[in-house]
């Protein structure tokens, strides 16, 4: 059994006079005493026998071809032609052959290619103008009015800030005397209420990211009006003035003007 | 016979070298020695005159191309002919491969018509028509294996130089290929007569 499987894995080998002579002899005694590897070698002779019936067609080939013009067509066209010399790169490089003037066309539309493909990509990311539909309706583009929002609050803080700081520099300014019938007069009185409403306003637009920032000072000022407003009647003297020492301790004056420089310069 | 060997050897060696620096005659003259023996292998491979006269002018082309590349102490002639194949592998997949799955259908079905009605054929014919159809369904490497083998005469030790693959990896496809040759044929031996 081993020894068939030996002669086995050597038959083809043996068949094409492949075998080393220790090895031939293997397979050469091993076969006379084996009909089943006598069986596949004849198997394999058959195979071989078919394959050498396609012989005499390779010989008619080989004698059909004129063997002395083929070699002179051959080095004619690797000397001579020159699409054959342009199908050189190792020797020329491929400067050369990229260079060629059969690929102007090619170059040319590859380059037109590119500058629709630009054309195209600026039109499509570029914000789209406003349109008007047939019926008359102003058509707006996806986003425009989160950005129209945004701008208007942006604005509507900037005043409020604006206005605010007025109001507190007036306050801190003023004599001891004065400040504690500041916000008990009419004018004060109606601006506050005026600058607590607009921040009720911009409350809900302050909440966008970008204004986080101008929201702190914002509501800061609101607590501070609000608490004023409402108790300025109970204080002493001595205690607005603590008031309006904290106010420039803190330097909220300082903050607001910060606050609204950077909303000045973020204009969306 | 080992010393007139080596002196062939080493002249078509300079012949080669000659090459590189653009000799013409030298060109030639290597054309004229090999052109059979791509011519052969290519045939044998595609089975077909004009395929073969394609890759002998492909063949020389390339190795015009590639002259640069030789080493002098290499065997010209197994360099020549791992350019061959290349370019045969090259051209069957350019050329053949796509209609290959075409015709493996029609393959079986004219397989068996030719198989059983052979009252109009001459059955030698047929049976060669079958034979070159059972060595396209071996692998790339098989056949090439068995048609450097069968028909081109070279030894274990070249086909592994030129296929650059070891001399038992030869030797085992070889088996595989004939053995595989067989398994195809048989349905039809028996019947051809």
């Amino acid at each position: 059994m081993k020894d068939c499987k030996r002669t086995t894995r050597n038959l083809v080998a043996f068949l094409y006079g492949e075998l080393d002579e220790k090895e031939k002899r293997y397979v050469e005694t091993h076969l006379k005493t084996c009909p089943e590897c006598k069986d596949e070698l004849h198997r394999l002779e058959e195979v071989y026998e078919i394959a050498d019936s396609l012989k005499p067609d390779m010989k008619k080939a080989l004698v059909s071809v004129d063997w002395d013009k083929l070699p002179e067509r051959i080095v004619g066209e690797v000397f001579d032609d020159r699409s054959i010399q342009e199908r050189r790169p190792d020797r020329a490089g491929l400067w050369p052959l990229l260079f060629q003037p059969r690929f102007r066309l090619g170059y040319a539309g590859l380059l037109l290619g590119i500058i629709v493909g630009a054309v195209v990509t600026f039109l499509i990311f570029r914000s789209p103008p406003l349109q008007v539909a047939e019926s008359g309706k102003i058509i707006v583009p996806l986003g425009f009015y989160d950005k129209m929002e945004l701008e208007m609050a942006r604005r509507e803080t900037i005043d409020y800030l604006d206005r605010s700081e007025y109001l507190l520099l007036d306050f801190v300014q003023s004599t001891p005397e004065k400040s504690a019938r500041f916000w008990q007069s009419d004018f004060v009185s109606q601006r506050t209420k005026e600058l607590l409403s607009k921040k009720r306003y911009i409350d809900p637009q302050l909440e966008k990211i970008k204004l986080a920032k101008a929201k702190l000072i914002c509501d800061q000022i609101e607590l501070l009006f609000f608490e004023l407003i409402q108790t300025s009647e109970d204080l002493s003297a001595v205690e607005l003035k603590k008031i309006q020492r904290l106010i420039q301790e803190r330097q909220l004056l300082l903050k607001i003007k910060l606050v609204r420089k950077e909303l000045q310069k973020s204009e969306v | 016979m080992q010393i007139q060997n080596t002196r062939q050897q080493d002249e078509i060696n300079s012949l080669a070298e000659r090459v590189k620096s653009g000799d013409r005659e030298a060109f030639m003259v290597l054309t004229r020695l090999y052109q059979k023996k791509v011519f052969q292998l290519a045939y044998s491979y595609f089975r077909n005159k004009e395929d073969a006269l394609d890759i002998v002018q492909e063949t020389f082309l390339r190795f015009h191309q590639k002259a640069h590349m030789f080493e002098g102490g290499k065997n010209f002639q197994n360099w020549l002919l791992q350019i061959a194949k290349n370019v045969c592998i090259d051209y069957y997949r350019k050329h053949h491969k796509k209609n290959k799955e075409l015709r493996r259908v029609e393959n079986i079905e004219e397989m068996n018509h030719v198989s059983y009605d052979s009252s109009h054929h001459d059955p030698s014919s047929d049976l060669k028509e079958i034979f070159s159809r059972c060595m396209e369904k071996l692998s790339d490497k098989q056949r090439m294996i068995f048609v450097m083998k069968h028909y081109n005469h070279l030894q274990y030790k070249e086909i592994a130089e030129i296929l650059n693959i070891a001399l038992g990896t030869v030797k085992s496809l070889h088996f595989k290929a004939v053995r595989n040759l067989r398994t195809l044929m048989s349905p039809y031996m028996g019947r051809m007569g």
